[in-house]
């Protein structure tokens, strides 16, 4: 059964007092006028969008990012981005939706076929004929920052290979499809903390959390996805234990994206919610109860942290922030960068790759400002990841992997557990 | 560990958090979203009308004299000098930001300054930007807008003020002298003037259209990081004095005087962090000790010491009501002085000079800033109030908001960096 909780995304659009903060702040419509802004197409169109009324020819909410900078500095607490993805998914559900838009919805699948021979994956589609063919036909952009599939073999893979630690504490981790099929050594690193920390770590069964459904208007395939790791996860919620996730992005749509914008709100998501943690944020919660083991090596180095627009969608404060900051030795520079730019499957479209690199260039700003001796920088976002090398030329890492190397745990360099 | 926390970051939680961070003081602000700073017109208003005088104020401060004697628990009248004093400093610091402000001409006056639709209101201190625009200086005006640009119509302000005796005569410019998009809002336009290229292209179409002895007036985009330089360098190339007026939101003084106070309060090392809306708290006796905000996932809780509110009035989100006339402080749910009930929240006219008994609703507070009840009781020991969600001030109708909010943020942050027991 579909509810709307008490502060539903509908009964936010009367809040809006219109003083365009939501404007002035947002970074797409800063740099092309493709965008007129967040309040136009969120609030003000949509009372154009109710039922019954004519479909609107204005498609312009296409180019929202769904980076959420609006919902942040909105003095009113209104759900703008929230309404941007409801008039998306509207205008899918009335017009179809594009090829490539509906391959960028199967991230899982796509990951999980390319892993099946990942050297021949990555020569097959990281070429330039073949980026610049997918250009041509697709529309992906041929510059865009796509990553690419682990030679090394998929996480789950890796996991259920190699022996692990058994203990009464136990933890659930969801790794998401990004760290399964491309970034397994992030998997590594938070397997490698967690047991270090003594907890016993569950994978269970799970699938794509669904935010690229929901970021390219397909609703009814995103649901599918909530519903599935909703039953998957439920059962060790109820028994209790966290569940803990190392993708900023994947955790809020399981905690409250999907749930808001699909206006699904029942007992289970109720329970998904409350057993559900950022790792950082989790880790956080052990240091202000005492029970996060503080026995750091020095990591001498001037570390940027790009705080990904998804990670402050949570209104979580700054979790990876707080437990950084206790490396001995680590300079940890807070950027104030409001979005890399890519946001999801955003700055992959070739109308959208330029937009996406001038939003960023504000963060890629901000590690250049940070001297040249800068060798990593870090993010909790996969996509801000991926962007900020692509700008940058520098490596970011994952600040699970910032911690595995200050426990002693992980190479920084090479990427992997020592 | 944290000393103080300010709830709200509009311009009485910014000014707030750097008196308290310069005295020393660990500070955090904590805000549901970025504060009315951005559609206001980033002037300093004192006093502008006193409720039962015919005539407006020409000098605030001498009128404030009366205004405190007159009316006893008016924020004004609990001050002990800390209006001069916060209007010493934020002059101060507003030179130092590069934003400067200052008066009329004749040092303790009002300024009069045209509105977006050409009307006279009255204000004590204006960024260096809007200054010429004071309309007891005698040059005719020259009041040039763009074409496209909404919300801001040169023939009809300057008719307006031409009808009220001050002498002036619109213009439109293409839009494109400035940007290459279709669409744009004032922000937008301020942030493409920081370019020196699209200065010059807008200061040779001024000078232009403007005659010997005029001033002139646009609408306040003329640059946004890098403001100053590019006030300075159009008003020399156009060989005429410039003044600023302030727009519908976006408000681009707003957001400059926002931006300024921010990044100073970033050197200070005072964390802002705004999308926190303070759901919940937790006392022990009459001690406040954490505030929880509004997250994702679980409440996120914030300890500190002491708690500063400054979440402002019915617009600002620090009071809430609903239609059965049940009104409330958001945060600590406080006692509020409001009329009786509903019936009384309005008088009959719109107008009325008396103004409407609801907009002097808010929070009472003792000479120390802190919150009381009906009988005059502290509610909490370590919280203390300031800014619009002060109960006693009309501020819309007097013309004294920003005057309130720097005094009672300037007063109520002394206050708590030095509690009385």
């Amino acid at each position: 059964m579909h509810t709307a909780s008490w502060h539903s995304v509908g009964m936010t659009l009367d809040e809006c007092i219109k003083c365009n903060v939501c404007t002035t702040y947002c970074p797409v419509a800063a740099v092309t006028d493709k965008f007129p802004g967040p309040k136009y197409v969120g609030p003000q169109a949509q009372r154009f969008r109710e039922s019954g009324q004519l479909k609107s020819p204005d498609i312009s909410v296409d180019y929202c990012s769904a980076c959420r900078v609006c919902n942040e500095v909105c003095p009113s607490g209104v759900k703008i981005a929230e309404i941007n993805a409801r008039a998306k998914a509207q205008i899918v559900a009335e017009r179809g939706i594009p090829l490539r838009n509906w391959f960028f919805g199967r991230n899982e699948q796509l990951g999980r076929i390319g892993s099946i021979a990942p050297h021949l994956a990555n020569l097959g589609f990281h070429n330039p004929v073949s980026r610049y063919l997918a250009e041509k036909i697709m529309g992906v952009a041929r510059h865009a920052p796509i990553p690419r599939w682990s030679t090394q073999g998929s996480f789950r893979k890796w996991f259920f290979s190699t022996p692990r630690l058994k203990s009464d504490k136990k933890i659930v981790y969801f790794h998401g499809c990004s760290t399964n099929y491309y970034e397994p050594c992030v998997g590594k690193a938070a397997v490698a903390v967690l047991e270090h920390l003594g907890y016993e770590v569950i994978v269970p069964p799970q699938n794509c959390c669904g935010l690229p459904m929901l970021n390219n208007g397909e609703f009814p395939a995103a649901e599918k996805l909530y519903r599935s790791n909703l039953e998957k996860l439920v059962p060790y919620a109820d028994k209790g234990y966290p569940i803990v996730g190392t993708s900023v992005s994947c955790v809020l749509v399981l905690r409250e994206e999907a749930s808001e914008m699909l206006d699904l709100e029942n007992a289970a998501t109720r329970s998904l919610r409350a057993a559900l943690w950022d790792l950082s944020e989790w880790l956080r919660d052990l240091l202000e109860r005492g029970e996060l083991d503080t026995n750091f090596r020095e990591l001498k180095m001037v570390l940027p942290y790009h705080v990904s627009c998804q990670a402050r969608a949570h209104r979580m404060g700054r979790p990876s922030l707080d437990v950084m900051t206790l490396i001995p030795g680590l300079d940890v520079r807070e950027g104030n960068a409001k979005c890399c730019g890519l946001a999801g499957t955003y700055g992959y479209k070739v109308e959208k790759y330029e937009i996406a690199m001038k939003v960023g260039e504000e963060a890629f700003r901000f590690v250049r400002a940070q001297g040249d001796d800068v060798k990593f920088t870090t993010s909790d976002s996969e996509i801000c990841r991926w962007q900020l090398e692509h700008g940058t030329h520098k490596d970011c890492r994952a600040p699970v992997e910032i911690l595995a190397a200050a426990y002693g745990l992980y190479d920084l360099d090479k990427r992997r557990l020592l | 560990m944290i000393d103080l926390i300010i709830i709200g970051a509009g311009l009485a939680g910014l000014f707030a958090a750097y008196t308290a961070a310069r005295a020393g003081q660990r500070v955090k602000i904590v805000a549901k979203g970025l504060g009315a700073t951005h559609w206001h017109a980033g002037t300093i208003d004192v006093l502008g009308y006193y409720p039962t005088a015919a005539a407006p104020v020409t000098r605030p401060l001498d009128a404030l004299r009366d205004l405190t004697r007159a009316q006893p628990p008016h924020p004004y009248a609990l001050l002990d000098g800390a209006l001069n004093d916060a209007l010493e400093n934020f002059l101060a610091l507003m030179q130092e930001l590069g934003l400067p402000y200052a008066g009329a001409a004749n040092a303790g006056d009002n300024l009069w300054l045209p509105s977006p639709v050409g009307a006279a209101r009255p204000t004590f201190l204006a960024p260096r930007a809007q200054l010429a625009g004071d309309l007891q200086r005698a040059e005719p005006m020259l009041i040039v807008g763009l074409q496209g640009l909404r919300d801001f119509y040169p023939h009809l302000i300057a008719e307006n003020l031409t009808k009220q005796g001050h002498p002036a005569r619109a213009a439109l410019l293409p839009l494109d002298l400035i940007t290459e998009r279709r669409d744009s809002n004032t922000a937008q336009l301020a942030a493409a003037l920081d370019e020196p290229a699209r200065r010059a292209k807008l200061g040779a179409a001024l000078k232009n259209i403007v005659q010997p002895g005029e001033r002139i007036g646009l609408p306040a985009i003329v640059g946004l990081e890098a403001h100053r330089d590019a006030f300075d360098e159009l008003q020399a190339q156009v060989g005429a004095p410039l003044f600023e007026i302030p727009t519908l939101p976006p408000s681009v003084p707003g957001v400059r005087l926002t931006n300024a106070l921010r990044n100073r309060l970033r050197q200070l090392g005072v964390r802002i962090e705004i999308n926190a809306d303070v759901m919940g708290f937790h006392a022990e006796g009459d001690r406040v000790v954490w505030i929880e905000s509004d997250a994702s996932g679980r409440p996120l809780k914030h300890r500190a010491e002491k708690f500063l509110l400054a979440t402002g009035g019915i617009l600002g989100g620090g009071i809430n009501s609903d239609h059965t006339g049940k009104v409330w402080e958001t945060v600590f749910d406080l006692p509020l002085v409001t009329p009786p009930n509903r019936g009384q929240w309005f008088r009959a006219r719109f107008f009325d000079p008396a103004g409407h008994p609801i907009f002097r609703a808010g929070v009472a507070v003792n000479r120390e800033f802190q919150p009381i009840d009906a009988r005059g009781a502290r509610v909490f020991a370590n919280v203390w109030a300031a800014g619009n969600l002060l109960a006693h001030s009309d501020s819309i109708l007097e013309r004294s908001l920003e005057g309130v909010a720097l005094a009672t943020a300037c007063a109520a942050s002394r206050a708590a960096c030095h509690p009385k027991p």
